[in-house]
């Protein structure tokens, strides 16, 4: 499938983005290079999960383009097909805030399901549903239904679900605001593990100490722009914009 | 005439009786779940229409629904009424309780998040999938409470059917009333259909308990 040599698995330019007549996403542009985690923070209400929800289609955008490895979904505002934006659905996942895992599937079934409706073979689907289940800490509950998990449980089961579907880029839209103090450690730690295997990730998140520690670039989102982006130390250590500084200064607590 | 005898002939009705029951949930179960989508359809003309029909059909007796699907043909265009009135019954009953099996469906579809939704789109399910596989189930299980209601009024409601003098067991049970001047006939329908019931509610109660394994 490997059609292009364009690093950037994910580019948009110039994305646009209105709820009725508030302006949701001003001209956004960012790319993600393969193997890299980004973190989105920012104030509530800044287009942060917007933006991921644009970049997996789940919102229409007004305008920009979206590319998904040099290949346009989004151009000028036009979608591409249903057909080819079904193709396009195949390179990402999107771990929700609140797991949406579906209730009357028990985990094997949450995570095994997708695959096998993409015509996979389904012993072949199997051992990689098992194996995630294990990569994600989660022996033994195979056969478990989602309300006998914990939140935290829970989440790594939708990380499982999503990777199943062998993502190039993975969306996570504030995966642990949803959950008690206590159970966000095991979930970001799992997506830790993931950085270091080098999966592409997108994160929109609260969780500065994590932001900071596991992201190759931090993007900090206000007001539906992108007021300031770079290292995580250099955004976090030397924020440049007065807005970024007063976001940061609410967390240094 | 004996308690026995009266039993006996009116028993006889409880064939056509159990008729109208099933054959009303065969085709009200199934249509009701058209209906639903049609009022919930996105084009406005549409929905606004099924959303008309479904207002007349719950807001007007069951009795003169009967009465205007077995007589009307005739009224309007002297078409000869239906030899055989299990045909205007069925029809009557189907699209009345489909209307209210609608109105169920629609409030169970209605209240799966959007969520349940969005995760299936990503995860590259179709529309069916997603409605037949992630939905549709959560719903069953979401309105089966509604449904043993409609279910076991349903049991009740065939007795309407002796208004058209369709020979089901309440209009033999009423014609042995009359003749022989005696209110046992009334209790004997009673008795049956409180039986008809308690087989409905275990049943439906099974149903219930196997969906029971998730929350």
């Amino acid at each position: 499938m490997d059609t292009s040599n364009s690093p950037s698995i994910l580019s948009i330019r110039g994305l646009q983005k209105s709820f009725g007549s508030l302006s949701v996403l001003k001209d956004i542009s960012l790319s993600v290079e393969r193997g890299n985690v980004i973190s989105i923070i920012g104030p509530s209400g800044s287009g942060k999960s917007t933006l991921l929800r644009c970049a997996s289609f789940l919102e229409q955008a007004d305008g920009g383009d979206i590319l998904y490895d040099g290949q346009y979904a989004l151009r000028d505002g036009v979608y591409a097909s249903k057909a080819e934006l079904n193709r396009f659905r195949t390179r990402f996942g999107l771990v929700f805030q609140n797991f949406q895992l579906f209730p009357h599937y028990s985990v094997l079934k949450n995570i095994s399901e997708a695959p096998l409706l993409h015509g996979e073979d389904k012993e072949e689907v199997r051992e990689r549903a098992l194996s995630l289940i294990r990569k994600m800490g989660l022996e033994g509950k195979e056969d478990a239904y989602p309300y006998q998990l914990s939140g935290g449980q829970q989440q790594r089961v939708a990380i499982a679900r999503a990777l199943a579907m062998r993502p190039e880029i993975l969306y996570f839209d504030e995966p642990t605001s949803a959950l008690d103090p206590e159970l966000t450690g095991e979930v970001l730690k799992v997506i830790r593990q993931l950085a270091e295997e080098k999966m592409t990730m997108v994160v929109v998140t609260h969780e500065m100490p994590f932001a900071r520690a596991v992201s190759n670039r931090v993007i900090f989102m206000a007001g539906g722009v992108i007021v300031e982006q770079g290292h995580p130390l250099e955004v976090f250590d030397n924020p440049q914009e007065e807005r970024t500084k007063q976001f940061l200064r609410v967390f240094e607590r | 005439m004996t308690l026995m005898t009266m039993i006996v002939k009116m028993s006889e009705g409880l064939g056509k009786t159990c008729a109208i029951f099933f054959l009303t949930l065969i085709f009200s179960l199934p249509l009701g779940m058209i209906v639903a989508l049609l009022r919930m359809s996105k084009v406005r003309v549409v929905s606004a229409i099924t959303r008309f029909f479904i207002t007349v059909l719950r807001g007007t007796p069951l009795m003169l629904q009967l009465l205007a699907v077995t007589y009307g043909p005739y009224y309007l265009f002297g078409a000869s009424v239906a030899r055989n009135k299990l045909i205007p019954v069925v029809i009557a009953f189907s699209i009345n309780y489909a209307a209210y099996f609608a109105e169920i469906y629609r409030g169970g579809i209605e209240s799966i998040s959007i969520g349940q939704y969005e995760a299936a789109e990503v995860l590259g399910y179709s529309k069916l999938q997603t409605f037949m596989r992630i939905i549709l189930p959560q719903v069953v299980k979401r309105i089966m409470p509604s449904v043993t209601n409609e279910v076991v009024t349903l049991v009740k409601d065939t007795s309407m059917a002796f208004t058209v003098s369709y020979q089901e067991m309440f209009t033999i049970g009423k014609q042995i009333a009359n003749s022989q001047t005696s209110f046992v006939p009334f209790l004997v329908a009673g008795v049956f259909y409180y039986v008809f019931n308690v087989v409905v509610d275990y049943v439906m109660g099974r149903v219930e308990k196997r969906l029971d394994y998730y929350k």
